[in-house]
């Protein structure tokens, strides 16, 4: 072998040592891509993930389901206890706010009735 | 599917929409394992392909009085899986945004016993690598539907449907490889 043939057969080799094992059937996998085998066992194993009497579980789950509240009325029972909240807190301010307006009043009157009599001991 | 087997489909979902639970159990059986294929291929999850199964026939019990058409029974099914495992994904996504320690608990690795040929391998794997729309648009032509009703599904034009199909298959055989590395 003359060292140019010696040159070229190890940069072949050097090629191909960097392909990985297994790389013409990438290429070909790669070229044709998944066949219908492939989306097979995909279906295979998905089913296989299901429980006996998945049927079965379904059909109940959706009638539990249905019996229970629906959405609407659970918002409807959400919008009056807020409503009922709001209400409460409206009506405890207002009565906090008429028991200050009483004890103000009250202290300003006995505010008053001292200045008058302040007055009249004065004159 | 042959004219004798739409018949007796579209006999089912008519009987299902009157309530008759039996009809609606046979539907089930019927279709589960396709939808569990379908799930899967679009999560990519086998301890998620139980619940989303699950929840896409419930949501198919619930519904199927509304359908006004029985012999697009099967179409209107898979949009049905289709947006609830979008939807599963998008909730994932959001939780993994506020919760970033969820995320380790999604990974937990699979049992023993669960191990894929190498051809199931390969395949997750590419699907894997794709957005979750284009997962869906493959799994739904695996499914057998036009692309008139793919267009229907994702709200666009048969041209569009065309061009993204494609482009999706493109990139399945791209990363179609036994070898995981890159």
């Amino acid at each position: 072998m003359n060292p140019e043939e010696k040159a070229w057969d190890d940069l072949r080799a050097a090629a191909s040592s960097r392909l990985r094992p297994g790389f013409a059937r990438g290429v070909l996998r790669a070229a044709r891509g998944p066949g219908a085998g492939a989306w097979v066992a995909l279906r295979s194993s998905a089913a296989a993930c299901l429980r006996p009497g998945f049927a079965a579980r379904v059909v109940r789950a959706a009638r539990a389901a249905a019996a229970g509240p629906s959405y609407a009325s659970q918002l409807a029972l959400s919008a009056v206890t807020a409503a009922l909240c709001l209400a409460a807190v409206l009506l405890l301010h207002q009565r906090n706010q008429r028991l200050a307006d009483e004890r103000n009043l009250a202290e300003w009157r006995a505010i008053v009735a001292f200045a008058q009599e302040i007055d009249v001991h004065g004159r | 599917m042959d004219e004798t087997a739409t018949k007796d489909l579209v006999d089912l979902v008519r009987r299902a929409q009157r309530g008759d639970e039996s009809a609606l159990h046979e539907l089930i059986v019927a279709y589960q394992n396709r939808v569990a294929g379908f799930v899967f291929a679009i999560t990519n999850r086998r301890d998620q392909v139980e619940d989303l199964s699950q929840q896409v026939f419930i949501k198919m019990v619930r519904a199927i009085g509304g359908l006004q058409a029985p012999s697009q029974f099967e179409s209107w099914l898979f949009r049905l899986a289709r947006n609830t495992c979008i939807d599963q994904l998008r909730r994932q996504k959001l939780r993994r945004i506020f919760l970033p320690f969820a995320e380790e608990h999604e990974n937990i690795a699979e049992p023993a016993g669960a191990v894929d040929t190498e051809e199931l391998d390969a395949l997750r794997h590419a699907l894997a690598q794709l957005r979750p729309q284009d997962r869906a648009l493959l799994a739904l032509v695996q499914e057998g539907r036009s692309h008139a009703e793919i267009a229907v599904v994702l709200a666009t034009s048969v041209a569009a449907v065309k061009a993204r199909l494609h482009r999706a298959r493109e990139h399945l055989r791209e990363h179609y490889q036994s070898n995981h590395e890159p």
